[in-house]
């Protein structure tokens, strides 16, 4: 028992280096010569190698069983466990999936927009013509019954206007067809306010033009007309100017034309730049010279400053349709252009007597 | 992807330099740097706070032996390292339960530990091994073997402290409570 305790105590002394040089080599040469003895040596040491681990760790457990304790773990649970209710937690769960599945069709959705994009311009087209207002005026209508000869004129409002121009001076109008389609009857009035009925002569739906002929009596020719038609396509940029009727007065709008092409790549029209309103259709667009190039007859909805006009060359197209001897002497777009060179100003003060509002009755 | 959650984390680093100086504070630290997000994944998927408690205490020390061993290398976030340990040894757990862990719930990257974890299970027999001997050994044997080998109390001390007459009285003692404990350890 004592040599027992002894032999513990050497195995102990020498597993932890605490035997002297003399002392160690004694032992090793005990452990060499008697099993039992080296047996024991290494069953000691894993036993304390065990029992210091079991000392660790249970030090580092009580350590942290003391941390554990600062920590407000019933708080924490509350942010960061699962939410009572089922839909949270399935979101919870597959947001990633989720985020994946919306991006994928935001993605998709943006990409078909953008397609449909290129392919189509969005937005409608709104046709300028106007719907008059009920009440309109009543007053303006007695001016204009006091100056003009005629009384038996019809002074019931019209329900719809739009705008049209001289191509002749004997009375020959041009405007747009869904202006006058449909009419039952038309009046063209002039910048003085003075009503000439007005019949239409030709429609031509392909280009949405239409040709009037004012065929009242008391309507005097007109002197020649200011402007001429400009036969060569006109550039991009290129400034214009219209004068149209979107209220009772002539209004005056000015802009630039902004691509050659028309509503969907349209190769009849012009997209111009420049701010028209309800009955502004049929207008004349003319170029800083006075050249007419074009004819205003709609606009884009839910773009701003796109406004659409017919080219000059399909006027010509139209015009030509109508017979020679009807057109009269003076034929409309002389070579000469009186206006070149004057000032906008002086222009449009010449150009307003040829340009006439459309009253349509329908 | 998974949610904010509050607590400030240490810098890996600063943890890593902490555990191996045996600094209490950087333990602190990472302890309750990480616990929220162990918390979070426990509860979610299956558990409750005191298995959070117990795996992350486990995963804890599966860190804490790899980076006193020397073999940790900051190639890994600590982060992720401790969030894969934790998971794996939840994952275990649950499936000895028998319970359900397919569809488990992630809040943070994963990585392969099964080695690591591995090896801790296996030290953590011993541990068991250890502690249920003790726990056999009853007292004043289980004092006197932890104030001698835990403690490093000398055996004068053991002497004084139990009132032996003399040191030798105490040392046939502690020889006498190390054979039963050796035999109560290597038993079982």
């Amino acid at each position: 028992m004592r040599n027992e305790i002894e032999l513990e105590g050497i195995i102990e002394d020498y597993l932890n280096g605490k035997l002297s040089d003399e002392e160690l080599k004694k032992f090793e040469q005990l452990r060499l010569n008697d099993p039992a003895v080296d047996h024991k040596v290494v069953a000691h040491k894993f036993f304390l190698e065990s029992l210091n681990d079991y000392a660790l760790k249970a030090d580092l457990k009580s350590k942290m069983d003391q941390m554990h304790g600062q920590i407000d773990v019933a708080a924490l649970s509350k942010e960061v466990g699962p939410h009572p209710s089922f839909i949270v937690n399935l979101w919870r769960k597959n947001k990633a999936a989720v985020a994946v599945a919306a991006s994928f069709i935001l993605l998709t959705v943006v990409t078909l927009y953008s397609i449909q994009q290129t392919t189509q311009q969005s937005g409608s087209v709104e046709l300028v013509s106007r719907e008059l207002a009920r009440i309109k005026n009543s007053q303006s209508s007695l001016i204009r019954k006091i100056n003009s000869d005629n009384v038996t004129k019809n002074l019931k409002p019209a329900n719809f206007g739009g705008t049209g121009f001289a191509l002749t001076a004997n009375g020959y109008i041009l405007t747009n067809l869904h202006v006058v389609d449909g009419a039952d009857s038309v009046y063209v009035q002039d910048s003085k306010g003075n009503s000439f009925k007005a019949v239409v002569k030709r429609k031509d739906s392909q280009y949405d033009l239409a040709i009037l002929k004012i065929v009242d009596e008391s309507f005097s020719p007109l002197s020649s007309l200011p402007y001429r038609l400009k036969q060569n396509p006109i550039g991009m940029s290129e400034s214009v100017y219209t004068l149209g009727f979107p209220k009772d007065d002539a209004v005056y709008g000015e802009g630039y034309v902004s691509s050659k092409t028309g509503y969907n790549g349209d190769t009849t029209q012009y997209q111009v730049s420049i701010p028209v309103n309800p009955g502004n259709s049929g207008g004349p667009l003319l170029d800083e010279d006075g050249n007419i190039i074009g004819v205003i007859s709609a606009k884009q909805n839910q773009v701003d400053g796109a406004t659409f006009a017919v080219k000059s060359k399909y006027i010509q197209e139209a015009l030509n349709s109508i017979p020679n001897d009807s057109l009269g002497k003076k034929v409309v777009f002389s070579k000469r252009n009186s206006l070149q060179g004057l000032s906008k100003s002086k222009q449009v003060n010449k150009i307003k007597d040829y340009v006439f509002m459309i009253k349509v009755y329908k | 992807m998974s949610n904010k959650l509050s607590s400030s984390v240490p810098e890996d680093r600063e943890v890593v330099l902490g555990i191996l100086n045996n600094s209490e504070k950087a333990l602190n630290k990472l302890y309750t740097g990480y616990f929220p997000m162990i918390l979070q994944f426990i509860l979610n998927n299956n558990g409750d706070e005191d298995d959070a408690k117990d795996v992350y205490q486990e995963g804890i020390i599966v860190l804490y032996n790899k980076i006193k061993s020397g073999n940790f290398e900051l190639s890994s976030k600590l982060k992720t390292y401790i969030y894969s340990v934790c998971r794996r040894i939840w994952l275990k757990k649950l499936a000895q339960q028998s319970k359900k862990s397919n569809n488990v719930s992630d809040f943070e990257d994963v990585m392969a530990v099964e080695v690591d974890v591995e090896q801790h299970e296996e030290k953590d027999q011993q541990f068991e091994k250890m502690q249920s001997a003790l726990t056999h050994l009853g007292e004043p044997c289980k004092t006197i073997i932890q104030d001698y080998y835990i403690n490093n109390l000398s055996m004068q001390d053991i002497c004084e402290k139990f009132g032996y007459t003399n040191a030798d009285n105490a040392k046939t003692q502690k020889y006498k409570c190390l054979q039963r404990l050796k035999k109560l350890f290597f038993q079982s």
